[in-house]
């Protein structure tokens, strides 16, 4: 007890340092890099969703976008039909998406590997077609209009002037450093041990006490709370729709977790951040060589899925083993 | 009535090719234990070197050879490049176990999904481009009247009973076949009594290649070919494999055709919209009533 206490003090330390830390980097960027950033902070959020789910548990999902799109809708139709404020409309996305993740995870708990992975697929393509079937309530292909609205006047009168972009990094912070504090606090804690165990080996697992059924879907659970809080974070940056999560965005949240290191809350800092910048940083050097405009198109795709399966080929582990390596070979 | 024949009809032309599209799934999953979620972009790739054949002028039939070799070559590339480095990383600490052993391989194919759909965006533009047919597609006229199916889909289903016939017979009478399934069912033994596991498991991405490039072939005359038409193909192949039971090669073309007779009817009867859903449906029925599938091994499985 005293033991799992002690984490949960350098959890919060950790996280507190953190959300300090993007606080202060967020006055030094210009407009458009605080919007990334902020973007980042979102694909961090999704991204912990997959570390909780692939790498603690072992089960795959390539629907995580589905549900981000379940926390959009809920939430833009909950400001929009009922006037909640952003806030009230955030905890409803959440809600709604543990729902989703209640539902899915009874289907998926009997499946795994490759039948999960075609599963969760087809559930990504699924969804967003929704939104077009029933498109008196959830708007089609033209999507409902939701934003941040205006920093508060406290922060304003704080701050001076916050921009746009600025307010959507720092109404993005706080539930980025909440998820760091619940995913670091889940992985040390009981929860998290039995979570690994059932990955490692079911039928050990099974035998040391822990029920697989109920606890594969109380991973879903809590893992789609996390890919909704990102959907409606995504969403809120101005339109909720079935183009906002496509399944190239289910896609990019696996890479970005792979990359970063698909066991690590760190590696999905690190994923995140370069998911989001990489495409920026490739124009940025493209710059120099004006290649065709075909080239310029797909070249971010081409590389990021180079990337990927070099990771998975050669340090599956992602970027975030690589650094505990060398810290463990001092 | 003619409504209701002319969606069977299509209904069966276009369930041909989902079971060429499962057919190959199952040729992987049979021989090496993946399922390639990267196969219809192999497909869709040697469709476009075919395609810019016949834009040079070349015949149908010379573009149609080109891009089965190719897809052929492709298959066997994947394994080579990517899949057999990553089998022989089964021993280190993150492939240690069997959840994420069947995990891996699927993020792996995934990733050259991605690598082959930039690439064909770079070398083809990501143009769309129309695709011919070998054989007239205009309605076959039989005693004066017109029928509601072509002659392309009598030559589509002739080509994938062709096919079926070709792989079960490689699978049950030849002693490559007989290899294939003993080191896809259990390596070590196989590995002992002499087989070359590596060469079997190249074997088997090569002919998945083969026949998915013939899917990727013969579905492009009717949706325009860019680097991601064939998703579709994949997700509803996917779904007839698994109703068949992912390791029977008949149960998959069943499939095939079962998901090609659901997906025209719901096209013809509701709204081409419903079409993931009636998808997702099937898929979860399948799952949840009959993992094994409609053909597939008998016995304790866990899916």
């Amino acid at each position: 007890m005293s033991k799992e206490s002690s984490y949960g003090r350098k959890n919060l330390l950790i996280s507190i340092v953190f959300a300090a830390l993007i606080f202060f980097l967020s006055i030094k960027l210009d407009p458009y890099n605080q919007g990334q950033l902020a973007v980042a902070l979102m694909m961090f959020i999704g991204i912990l969703s997959i570390v909780l789910l692939t790498g603690a548990s072992g089960q795959i999902s390539l629907g995580q976008g589905a549900l981000m799109a379940v926390g959009g809708f809920a939430a833009a139709l909950s400001i929009l039909n009922l006037g909640f404020s952003i806030w009230f409309a955030i905890i409803a996305a959440v809600l709604a998406a543990l729902v989703a993740g209640l539902l899915l995870g009874i289907a998926a708990a009997r499946l795994s590997g490759p039948y999960l992975a075609g599963t969760t697929l087809v559930i990504a393509l699924a969804i967003p077609s929704l939104a077009t079937r029933f498109d008196s309530v959830f708007a089609g292909d033209v999507g409902l209009n939701i934003d941040f609205g205006n920093p508060p006047g406290w922060l304003t009168s704080l701050m001076g002037e916050v921009g746009y972009e600025q307010w959507q990094l720092l109404a993005t912070l706080p539930f980025a450093a909440l998820a760091l504090f619940f995913t670091a606090n889940i992985l040390s804690s009981r929860t998290g041990r039995s979570w690994r165990a059932l990955r490692d080996h079911e039928i050990a697992a099974s035998l040391a006490g822990v029920k697989i059924s109920e606890t594969k879907i109380f991973v879903f659970v809590i893992s789609s709370g996390f890919a909704g809080l990102a959907g409606v974070l995504y969403g809120l940056r101005g339109i909720v729709g079935p183009s906002v999560y496509p399944i190239s965005l289910s896609l990019m949240l696996l890479t970005g977790a792979v990359l970063g290191g698909i066991r690590s809350i760190i590696g999905a800092l690190i994923g995140a951040i370069l998911v989001v910048f990489l495409p920026d940083l490739i124009e940025w050097l493209m710059g120099f060589l004006s290649p065709s405009e075909q080239v310029a198109n797909y070249l971010p795709a081409m590389i990021s899925s180079l990337l990927l399966i070099l990771t998975v080929v050669l340090n599956p582990g992602g970027i975030a083993a690589g650094l505990h390596h060398k810290k463990r070979r001092h | 009535m003619d409504i209701f024949l002319s969606a069977i009809f299509s209904g069966t032309s276009r369930g041909a090719i989902y079971a060429l599209a499962a057919l190959g799934l199952v040729l992987v999953w049979r021989g090496a234990g993946v399922v390639n979620f990267a196969q219809m972009g192999q497909a869709m790739f040697s469709t476009y070197i075919a395609s810019t054949l016949i834009a040079h002028n070349y015949s149908y039939w010379i573009a149609f050879i080109v891009a089965l070799i190719s897809g052929g070559a492709l298959g066997a590339l994947v394994d080579l490049a990517v899949m057999r480095p990553l089998g022989r990383k089964r021993s280190s600490s993150f492939l240690d176990s069997p959840a994420m052993r069947s995990t891996v391989p699927v993020i792996a194919s995934l990733g050259i999904l991605g690598v082959l759909q930039a690439a064909a965006g770079i070398i083809w533009a990501a143009e769309e481009r129309g695709f011919p047919t070998p054989v007239n597609s205009l309605g076959l006229v039989i005693g004066g009247k017109s029928m509601p199916f072509t002659a392309f889909d009598l030559f589509v289903m002739g080509i994938v009973f062709l096919t079926l016939a070709a792989t079960t017979y490689f699978f049950k009478g030849t002693g490559m076949g007989l290899a294939m399934r003993a080191s896809a069912l259990n390596p070590e033994v196989a590995r002992l009594s002499g087989i070359r596991i590596g060469f079997v498991r190249t074997l088997s991405w090569t002919i998945s290649g083969v026949a998915s490039s013939l899917a990727g072939l013969l579905v492009t005359p009717s949706a325009n070919l860019s680097p991601n038409t064939l998703d579709l193909i994949l997700i509803i192949g996917f779904t007839a494999a698994v109703v068949g039971g992912l390791d029977s090669l008949l149960g998959s073309v069943i499939g095939g055709f079962a998901l090609g007779l659901l997906i025209s009817f719901v096209n013809v009867y509701d709204a081409p919209e419903d079409i993931f859903l009636a998808i997702l449906i099937v898929l979860l029925t399948v799952l949840i009533i009959r993992p094994q599938g409609i053909l597939g091994s008998k016995g304790v499985r866990r899916v």
